[in-house]
């Protein structure tokens, strides 16, 4: 991720690849305490920020009743592993967005590029979501709410991939947002409808077919779908849901969000 | 050893934009102070940046054979949320296991000589100490080359000379391209120059004749501006006053004058309404009466001739 001009420069011979692998490291220390230790309840809030909305939700779906919907899971563990997986995306998404302009300053020491905060960020969030996660499952299992994956390899599986499409997306926002502002605004406003669409809290089951047909073009319902299959032996996900359609989608994000960090390399850290 | 070939920069915004750089061809040889110079918006920043590899070029490409440092100076460079600490670690990690960042934390602490708000937040230092910091963390590495954009312009004088005397200790063993407008820092520290006019850059062997060539421009333009050192006498409108502009008065002399009549037409007001406030008897008031009068009568005066000054300076 440095410049062709670097690796002819003598600085002790390191190789891209070093010079990369040292401003990963140092940016991932720098991101892990600013994420966790500038805010004062940093860490609290990271936990109780599911819970409280896991507990608003099934409140919520108290009164409205309807939990017999969802074939071959229990509501409860359903909706949350639903929750954590759409977090994991939704903040992929969104701590790229501001991974750019937070770290600006720090494009003054050449070896940084725009792309390496998006992509610590990135990690450190999957790694912070994946703990907060494993607690989860702990805490419901002492609970007597069966929360450990049926199928682990696979939720396993599914885990990293949703991790990998939060990963293109915050790839493209990141640049996108950058440049127009007005992207950061849209991308935060759909944040809640997508939290709908993508069947976190109503299963999509009883929806009508031809409402379905366009709903399915959403990747987040297959990730999420898909990763419930992990978890719950004998679920059943919607109908047309597809792991290629979901890879096909998050590749390209992947792919695109890159080409877009090679494009805009220079624009970017001259923001 | 830096070769600077066929470089072009301009900066691109909404209403076409003009070279800031054009067709620069320089190269600077190994062990060979350089200082920058040219007037406001000639391009030495951003020439510096583009050594730095902070910027691209448009055309044309730098080649850098030697370790590089990134331009030490106000802007940048700090993440204002993290504490000096903070990013001083961050630096040190990034240029690689090379260094052991303890030793590095501790030579800029010892350097930058700012005390316990080594552990506060960027945001809250003043640029001196920001300069301080930056200066002291760029010395803790072995570049070849250091860029420093006039580092040194904030610092107060301790630090000035502190400065000078750690560039001049690692002479022999690297080199310093700077931009700075004192004059006397680039002669002491610098042995070439670049002199910098209309995006074309003029290598000189010798800094003092850069610093000639520099000089010859500016007398030029002032020059051009009417010479403000011969004494002038300016008609200003029927309606105004004419103004008397003693020779040699310079614009921030005239601007220094004005600040201490300044002063002093403070203290006369303060003491004519305090002498008002304590209803003294005309006789008394009489004297702090005039004092004050005299005191506005030469602040206006002093602000005249600024204004005169400023107009000279702005249109032939």
């Amino acid at each position: 991720m440095t410049q062709p001009t670097n690796s002819a420069d003598g600085s002790g011979g390191r190789s891209p690849w070093q010079v990369t692998r040292s401003v990963w490291y140092a940016m991932f220390m720098r991101e892990a305490i600013s994420r966790t230790m500038s805010d004062r309840m940093g860490w609290f809030w990271m936990i109780f920020e599911p819970l409280a909305f896991t507990m608003i939700m099934v409140a919520i779906r108290g009164f409205i009743r309807g939990d017999n919907l969802i074939v071959g899971a229990e509501f409860i563990p359903w909706m949350i592993v639903g929750i954590m997986g759409f977090f994991l995306i939704r903040e992929g998404m969104m701590r790229g967005l501001g991974a750019v302009g937070a770290n600006s300053a720090l494009f003054a020491y050449r070896q940084v590029q725009p792309v390496d905060p998006v992509l610590v960020r990135n990690f450190l969030e999957g790694m912070l979501r994946t703990f907060v996660f494993l607690l989860f499952m702990v805490g419901a299992e002492l609970l007597g709410v069966g929360l450990f994956p049926d199928g682990g390899m696979r939720a396993m599986l599914w885990w990293v991939s949703l991790w990998s499409l939060g990963l293109g997306l915050g790839l493209i926002v990141s640049v996108a947002g950058s440049l127009v502002a007005e992207v950061g605004i849209v991308v935060r406003m759909v944040n809640m409808p997508l939290l709908i669409l993508s069947g976190v809290i109503f299963p999509l089951n009883h929806l009508p077919h031809w409402l379905l047909e366009y709903i399915m073009y959403n990747p987040i319902v297959h990730g999420l779908e898909l990763l419930r299959a992990g978890f719950f032996e004998g679920y059943k996900v919607v109908h047309g849901t597809s792991a290629t359609y979901f890879w096909m989608f998050t590749l390209a994000t992947l792919a695109l969000g890159l080409l877009m960090h090679v494009r805009f390399a220079d624009r970017l850290k001259a923001k | 050893m830096i070769e600077i070939n066929g470089l072009y920069k301009r900066y691109h915004n909404h209403h076409g934009s003009d070279w800031v750089l054009r067709d620069i061809n320089l190269s600077i040889p190994k062990g060979v102070s350089v200082g920058l110079v040219g007037r406001n918006g000639a391009g030495k920043s951003t020439l510096l940046k583009l050594i730095a590899g902070m910027d691209t070029p448009e055309r044309g490409e730098i080649t850098r054979n030697c370790r590089v440092s990134w331009p030490i100076g106000l802007s940048g460079g700090f993440q204002g949320s993290m504490t000096g600490r903070q990013n001083v670690k961050f630096v040190a990690r990034v240029h690689g296991s090379r260094y052991n960042v303890e030793e590095i934390i501790k030579r800029v602490q010892e350097f930058a000589e700012i005390g316990d708000a080594f552990d506060e937040p960027i945001k809250t230092y003043s640029s001196g100490m920001r300069a301080r910091l930056n200066f002291g963390l760029s010395l803790a590495f072995d570049f070849d080359v250091y860029l420093s954009d006039e580092a040194t312009a904030v610092g107060d004088r301790a630090f000035k000379a502190k400065a000078s005397k750690a560039f001049k200790d690692k002479v022999g063993q690297a080199s310093l391209i700077m931009v700075s407008h004192s004059e006397g820092i680039l002669k002491e520290l610098c042995q070439a120059g670049v002199y910098l006019k209309d995006g074309q850059a003029t290598w000189f062997d010798d800094v003092n004749d850069a610093i000639a060539a520099y000089h010859e421009e500016t007398d030029a333009a002032r020059q051009a501006n009417g010479n403000s050192s011969k004494p002038a006498k300016i008609e200003q409108g029927s309606d105004k006053e004419e103004v008397t502009i003693p020779e040699g008065l310079t614009l921030s002399q005239a601007r220094q004058q004005l600040r201490q009549i300044k002063d002093e037409f403070d203290v006369a007001k303060a003491a004519f309404e305090q002498a008002k406030a304590d209803d003294l008897i005309p006789r008394e008031r009489k004297a702090y009466g005039d004092a004050f009068r005299d005191a506005r009568d030469r602040l206006h005066e002093a602000r005249r001739q600024v204004q005169a000054l400023t107009r000279l300076r702005r249109e032939p």
